[in-house]
């Protein structure tokens, strides 16, 4: 007699484990990435949507943005114009939605430019010392002028263009990157496999772009989400004070900067651009506030 | 103390000696020849030249550099293109109400922002947490012009309990004073009340988490004397520092609320000075506000030794 034979009597068997347990939640794989980072699926789902509405603006029932008709002007938001018409009747709902073009080349050209430049800077100065002491000096300095006043001052010395505004809030943004990227690579140049490259005689520049580099593009990729929101503000500030993009060029901030006269009896002007540029940057700034959660967590510690 | 003091002092010297070289180059490559518009549209190439010899601009960067520089520390910043007024002048008389925003915005972020920041950190994980936290994002991602006109519309027009723009001097009451700079402070204020709120809650639960927090517990002492004594002493070298460094996006920031209220500050200077080329005013009002910046961060540092007297560099 063996005794390991059938189950007794009145035993049931085990039910199937699938039967037990709830289903499991099917996910897709967008679905699973949108539940463990929320910010980041709703910060780069609405950029996603601002850079659609920017690219198909001649399609979104827009009239051209700078149609001048003077026996329209300021006409209060209706059925024909959605968001009214300014002083000189051109279409704000139009301008506004042809403006999101200049606030995001601006806030993307300011964010890869000033990304890659300090990248540079920051790699090469945290690298070699030499170079370190002056650089470094050079960026403390120009760091001491408030940014936006370092832009206002070269927007005064040049033409007003976008791609001036773009190259004088990237200079005005460089230093913070490179002191960061340079921050970063003193703590992994002390990294035992780096002294393990440099004692296998790895020529420095292969450190730099196989053993350093990898490791400084997330806190980099966060810091030019957070340049892209600020940079959007900057054009606009610039725009706004007149110092920035061509009042010709419909922006922003150049809608609020022609608004402003007229703010107190015809305040739609100005809050119309407003608000996009509000919930634009508002995107950004989740967007960038969640890859910093996913990409740098000692970082999403501190702050 | 005094030893560390006087090596600080002496470490912004090389600072603001970059800044100050920085700015004299924006003006050294200013487009528009001073000599040729002095000399106007009949003069001869020769005439110009002698008047540019006479005015010194022939001479090396270096030594118009030096020279320029010999003047600034006289408090001599040049002569406006515009008015013909010496700069300085022109930046003193418009020196209080700029000052008098800032001094007022800082007040108020800070009685806001701390507290905001205390409690998030006590409440961690509750609704007061959360909420203060939106409005961390919020205050980050509105400007200061837009916070600035929707306060303006809701306060000062449908409301009228504010003054819509305008500035009244201090030495005609305080009241008036008070009631013009509410809303430009309070709409300057509101990145800096975000970005503060933001630091002291991060600090605030680092710190909240160490022994010597427990043993106050442990103690019997009072929460609010543990979260406001005890914890927020211990938090608050990271807090001035963030204070110090937003100062550069309250400078920034002031530029514009001056012109969102029609005060007649520096910063309206500068924007003035900006629709008329007037480049020596721009460059004078960068330099002071750069010079402002540094003193400030300075100040922070010498203050880090009064919040933690470990700190003996």
């Amino acid at each position: 007699m063996s005794t390991t034979t059938l189950p007794p009597d009145g035993f049931t068997p085990a039910p199937k484990l699938a039967d037990v347990l709830p289903p499991r939640k099917e996910r897709s794989k967008l679905g699973m990435f949108a539940y463990r980072h929320p910010t980041i699926a709703v910060g780069g789902f609405m950029v996603s949507l601002f850079v659609l509405m920017a690219i198909f603006a001649p399609l979104l029932w827009t009239v051209d943005p700078t149609a001048l008709a003077p026996a329209r002007r300021t006409r209060p938001p209706s059925e024909l114009y959605w968001f009214g018409t300014d002083m000189l009747g051109r279409d704000v709902y139009s301008r506004v939605i042809y403006g999101a073009r200049i606030s995001l080349i601006v806030g993307f050209g300011v964010a890869i430019c000033a990304a890659s430049i300090g990248l540079f800077i920051g790699l090469i100065s945290g690298f070699i010392r030499a170079v370190d002491a002056v650089v470094m000096r050079i960026m403390d300095g120009m760091m001491s002028i408030p940014s936006i006043l370092l832009a206002i001052a070269m927007m005064a010395l040049t033409r007003a263009s976008v791609e001036n505004v773009i190259i004088a809030i990237t200079i005005a943004d460089v230093p913070r990157v490179s002191r960061l990227v340079r921050g970063v690579v003193l703590t992994l140049r002390e990294q035992p496999y780096v002294e393990a490259a440099i004692a296998a005689g790895t020529r420095t520049p292969m450190i730099i772009i196989k053993h350093i580099l990898p490791n400084t593009l997330a806190p980099v990729i966060v810091q030019a989400t957070f340049l892209c929101a600020s940079a959007m503000i900057a054009e606009a500030t610039l725009s706004f004070i007149g110092a920035g993009t061509p009042p010709i060029i419909p922006s922003w901030g150049n809608i609020m900067a022609e608004g402003r006269a007229l703010w107190q009896v015809k305040p739609y002007i100005v809050f119309f651009p407003a608000v996009f540029l509000s919930i634009t940057v508002l995107s950004v700034n989740l967007l960038g506030d969640g890859l910093r959660d996913a990409l740098d967590p000692r970082m999403a510690k501190r702050i | 103390m005094f030893a560390y003091t006087v090596r600080r002092v002496i470490a912004t010297i090389p600072v603001m000696g970059i800044v100050a070289l920085f700015v004299f180059s924006l003006l050294y490559i200013a487009p528009g020849d001073p000599a040729a518009i002095i000399a106007g549209d009949q003069a001869t190439p020769e005439d110009v030249e002698r008047i540019r010899a006479s005015l010194g601009l022939d001479r090396p960067f270096i030594v118009r550099f030096l020279e320029w520089l010999f003047r600034v520390l006289q408090g001599d910043l040049g002569v406006s293109i515009f008015t013909n007024l010496p700069v300085s002048h022109m930046i003193k008389q418009r020196l209080e109400p700029t000052f008098s925003l800032m001094l007022l915005t800082l007040t108020f972020a800070l009685s806001c922002a701390i507290p905001m920041g205390v409690v998030a950190a006590w409440k961690h994980g509750t609704w007061i947490d959360r909420f203060v936290m939106l409005f961390a994002v919020l205050g980050f991602s509105v400007p200061v012009f837009v916070v600035g006109y929707v306060l303006a519309y809701t306060f000062a027009l449908q409301l009228d309990w504010f003054p819509v723009q305008g500035y009244t001097p201090l030495s005609n009451g305080i009241g008036g004073w008070v009631s013009n700079l509410t809303l430009p402070a309070v709409a300057l204020g509101s990145a800096f009340i975000a970005l503060i709120a933001r630091i002291t809650r991060a600090t605030m639960l680092e710190v909240l988490n160490q022994d010597y927090v427990r043993t106050a517990k442990a103690k019997g002492v009072g929460q609010r004397a543990i979260l406001f004594v005890h914890a927020l002493k211990n938090a608050a070298v990271p807090i001035i520092t963030i204070v110090g460094i937003g100062f550069a996006g309250l400078i920034g920031g002031a530029v514009v609320t001056e012109s969102v209220f029609a005060i007649p500050g520096v910063g309206r200077l500068v924007v003035d000075a900006i629709l008329r080329r007037d480049y020596p005013v721009i460059q004078g009002v960068v330099l002071m506000f750069s010079f402002t910046y540094v003193i400030v961060n300075l100040i922070v540092d010498l203050l880090y030794t009064v919040f933690d007297p470990r700190i003996r560099y």
